[in-house]
Parts: structure tokens; sequence; C-alpha cells
């Protein structure tokens, strides 16, 4: 068997992030995986809206935006899916009665748009500064028709799929997931292989994350120095 | 959130006195252009446009739908351009959109529907069964100044670099063809508007190009003037602010003639 682009079935394609390109944002990253590309942009801690306020802690705020069109409810369901796993991650209670926006642009649509977002958002929250508790690093795996599971499918293979399943790992509690989202009709172990193939999958975007932040970082330093 | 925090008081009259000078508050001379970056790809009909500290984000796509029933023979050219929340803090996309919104994408409307570049009727397949609906996304990723123009070039250029699939009709049979069956076809562009801003200052009689957004935040008036490389004016704006001598406007067209060659250009080059 093999995939239309060539690739291994447990091979995801290149990744690629830029970090920092926005003037405005406070923090923003750029994460690309073959021709999947999502932008992403924070704005935080800033002034919250009286209603939004929350006493003890900041409010989080995801804005998902799709590269054609306008957001629809598949985009408002991203957007509710990504608050929850990264309400969670970000220590809120050192920023209370602030809004923290996270605002995701999808530049181009390849296949497993949504981990790629929620690559890109812990990439931006790092680079504005935002207190973690720990990163998240998320990775698709799709069931081909004839049983096969392969991993960082593109959209071509997703149309075809039988179902697809996204899961997100936090670097700090590998052993259970943050963020879990299976479509289509499968059985247990379907689902188990493609939890362990995002698994291996996600440390190697940890990984990347790491050494992208690194470079950044240690030419910061040099600047200054 | 807060909406735009307006520059303060001593940065308006910094940027004033320095402008009695010839002085520009980012070094520019006050006819110079901001570095201009157009990046086409990976996907056709993706352009990302770079005006200084600027950026806007240009898609265009394509579906085959049912043409209007008043224009059988037509294609349609579908428009979006909202300022998100991602390169301003403050703007919001759900609510009323605010003046600025308005006028902005107005403007491109304008510039990229209304000035009819892109030929509709070569988007036809079958007429009053098929047409072609070209779908132009603008989003803005970053807000240094001047959105309108980078916008208008980020479009601009996207509909040069898209292609669309091939089609083949026989009798009432209309054959789309793959990508990778036969090579995708460019869309039947007319010509190409593209958009000059201008900031005035004091009572009319400083004028800059491509103002930035501290500049585009203290001018007393605003001109967009659109030209096509046939050096023939598209439409003009000039909403409100201070009313300016129309001698001034014949100079800025001249200055805006001279840009537009030189974008046009850099149009070229990028594709």
């Amino acid at each position: 068997m093999t995939r239309p682009d060539r690739r291994e079935t447990s091979q995801i394609r290149a990744l690629h992030c830029a970090l920092g390109q926005l003037n405005r944002a406070d923090g923003s990253a750029q994460f690309s995986a073959g021709n999947t590309s999502v932008i992403c942009g924070i704005y935080g801690p800033v002034d919250v809206k009286l209603y939004d306020e929350k006493l003890d802690r900041a409010h989080i705020e995801v804005k998902f935006r799709p590269d054609i069109g306008v957001p629809m409810t598949k985009d408002k369901w991203n957007e509710s899916a990504i608050r929850s796993t990264f309400e969670r991650e970000i220590i809120g209670q050192m920023h209370p009665r602030t809004l923290v926006q996270i605002n995701i642009q999808v530049r181009q649509n390849d296949g497993s748009v949504d981990a790629a977002a929620i690559n890109a958002t812990t990439l931006a929250l790092v680079d504005a500064g935002i207190p973690l508790r720990s990163m998240v690093a998320a990775a698709t795996c799709a069931v081909c028709a004839n049983g096969n599971i392969v991993i960082d499918p593109t959209q071509e293979e997703i149309s075809k799929a039988q179902s697809t399943h996204t899961f997100g790992f936090s670097n700090q509690q590998t052993d259970s997931p943050a963020y879990v989202d299976s479509r289509g009709d499968f059985t247990m172990d379907q689902y188990n292989s493609c939890y362990d193939m995002c698994a291996t999958a996600t440390e190697r975007i940890f990984a990347f994350m790491r050494s992208a932040i690194e470079s950044k970082v240690s030419k910061e330093s040099l600047n200054e120095a | 959130m807060v909406a735009e925090i307006e520059p303060s008081n001593i940065e308006k009259s910094f940027l004033l006195e320095s402008l009695q000078k010839g002085i520009r508050v980012d070094g520019r001379g006050i006819y110079d252009y901001r570095t201009l970056k157009i990046i086409c790809g990976p996907e056709v009909g993706l352009v990302e446009v770079q005006l200084g500290q600027t950026r806007v984000l240009a898609r265009v796509s394509c579906e085959v739908t049912r043409p209007f029933p008043d224009r059988p023979t037509e294609g349609i050219v579908q428009f979006n351009a909202e300022l998100s929340s991602l390169c301003a803090p403050g703007f919001d996309s759900t609510g009323k959109p605010s003046a600025q919104e308005v006028a902005i994408t107005r403007m491109l409307e304008r510039v990229i529907r209304q000035s009819r570049a892109v030929d509709t009727e070569a988007l036809c397949i079958l007429a009053g069964e098929k047409v072609w609906t070209v779908r132009i996304d603008v989003h803005f990723l970053d807000h240094g100044g001047n959105l309108v123009d980078a916008a208008s070039i980020a479009a601009i250029a996207a509909l040069r670099h898209f292609r669309r699939p091939d089609v083949t009709v026989d009798g009432e049979e209309a054959i789309i063809h793959d990508v990778r069956e036969r090579n995708p076809v460019p869309l039947s562009i007319h010509h190409t508007p593209i958009c000059v801003s201008f900031g005035f200052f004091g009572d009319g009689g400083m004028v800059v190009l491509d103002p930035n957004l501290l500049e585009e935040q203290t001018q007393a008036s605003s001109f967009t003037i659109t030209l096509n490389s046939h050096q023939e004016i598209c439409a003009m704006n000039k909403a409100g602010g201070i009313p300016l001598d129309s001698k001034q406007i014949h100079r800025c067209i001249q200055i805006a003639l001279a840009k537009v060659d030189e974008i046009n250009e850099k149009i070229k080059e990028a594709l």
C-alpha cells in the first residue's frame, strides 16, 4: 500500500514553523505540516469585557477562522474544543480579571488542520509569554477504507477515510490525552492503534517545538548581549 | 476588549513637526512606499503581501454553481473581507462592523468586483445551468496602517496566480477535468486595479504616500486612488476629512501613476 504522496504509514509531513512574525500581536506562531498551514496570534493579558470578567482567573477566548469563507458551525466547535483544552494548560490565576485572546487563522487546509491549530496555539502562547502548566501537541490519524492506519493524513486521504482521530497530549502528562476528537465508525482496536501512533508522533512534534523555541530564545539572547 | 488606543498628543505633535521639515517618523521620504513583499503559493491563488508591518493574505477559490436567473451567461465573483481580531486588538468580527471596517471592505469590493476586473462571461460553463463562482477571501493578519493598498495588491495578485480546473463542454454535458488529468487554466482578467493611498495633514498642505499606522491615526484626511496598468482611473475615494485643493488631487494622481507601474512590476516578478 502506498500513500498518494509516497509517505510511510507512520511518517508525518515536513514540519515548519516561524515564531513572532506578527507585530501587533503579543505573541504569534505559524505552524505548517506539508501544505497545511495555520497562523495563530495571541493578545494577552489584556482588558476584558465586563460580562466576561472572572474574579479569580483570566478569561480565555478563541477565534477560529477558516481559509475559505466565513466561520461556520464546525469552526465554532473547533473554538470551544481548543478553548477547553487550553483552559487547563494556561495558569489563568496569575492574571485575574484579564483576557487572553487566541486568534487562529487557517492559511491553507490540506487535512489535519485541527492538530496544526493546536500546535500553532501552543507555540504562540509560549511566544507571548503566557504562563503555561505544560505544552500541548496534537496529531491526526486516519483509518483508510482497507483498514490501514495512516498518520497526518492529507485532505485527499481524509475524504476517503473510514474514520479520523485527533489526539493532543500534554508534555507533562503523557499517559492520558488532553484532546480527543474521533469521527466516523471504528473498532476499539483501531482506536487504540491510532492512540499509540498519535502519541509517538506528538513526541516528534514536541522535539520540533523545543528546537524552534530554543533557536528563537538563543537568537534573542545573542541580540541582547 | 478596548478598541484601538489613540496615539498620545505628544506623538501626534512630534509627527506633525517632523513632517513640516519633510521628515517622516519611520525615516521614509514623503513619497516613498514601504518595502513591498509578495509571496505566492504554495497553492494556486494563495498570496501573502507584506507592506512594511502590514500583512494581508488573499485566498482565491472556485466552485461550480447555478448562475443568477437574470444573468444566465455570467459567472459569479464573491468577495469576503473582514477585519478579524487577529490583525489588531479590539477588532471584533462577531458584532456590528465598525465604520472603518465598512469603509475598507466597500472600497475593496468596488476595486475588485465593480471595476469588472474579472471576466465573468469567461466563467460560464453552460448558460443558465452551470457557472464558476470565484471566491476571494482577504484575511488581514497584521495592521500596520494602509490595509486597503495591501489588500488590493494581495487580491489582484491572488486572482492572477489562481488556476481553475479545465472544462470541456460537449453539447449538454460538461466535463470538469481533474488538475492531474489536464493542466488548470488561469482566469481571464481584464485589468489589474491597484489602490494607492495618501494621507493629508494640517490644513491639507502636507501629504504623504502610504501612511503607516501612526500617520493613519493622525491624518486630517485620506485619499485613495485606484489605477490599472493602462493608466486608467478605476475608483477614487475621499471619505470625509478636511477639504482638499483640487491641484493636490492632480499631483497625487501623477505620483500614483508612477507607483502603480512599480507595483505592477513587483507583482509580475512575484508571479
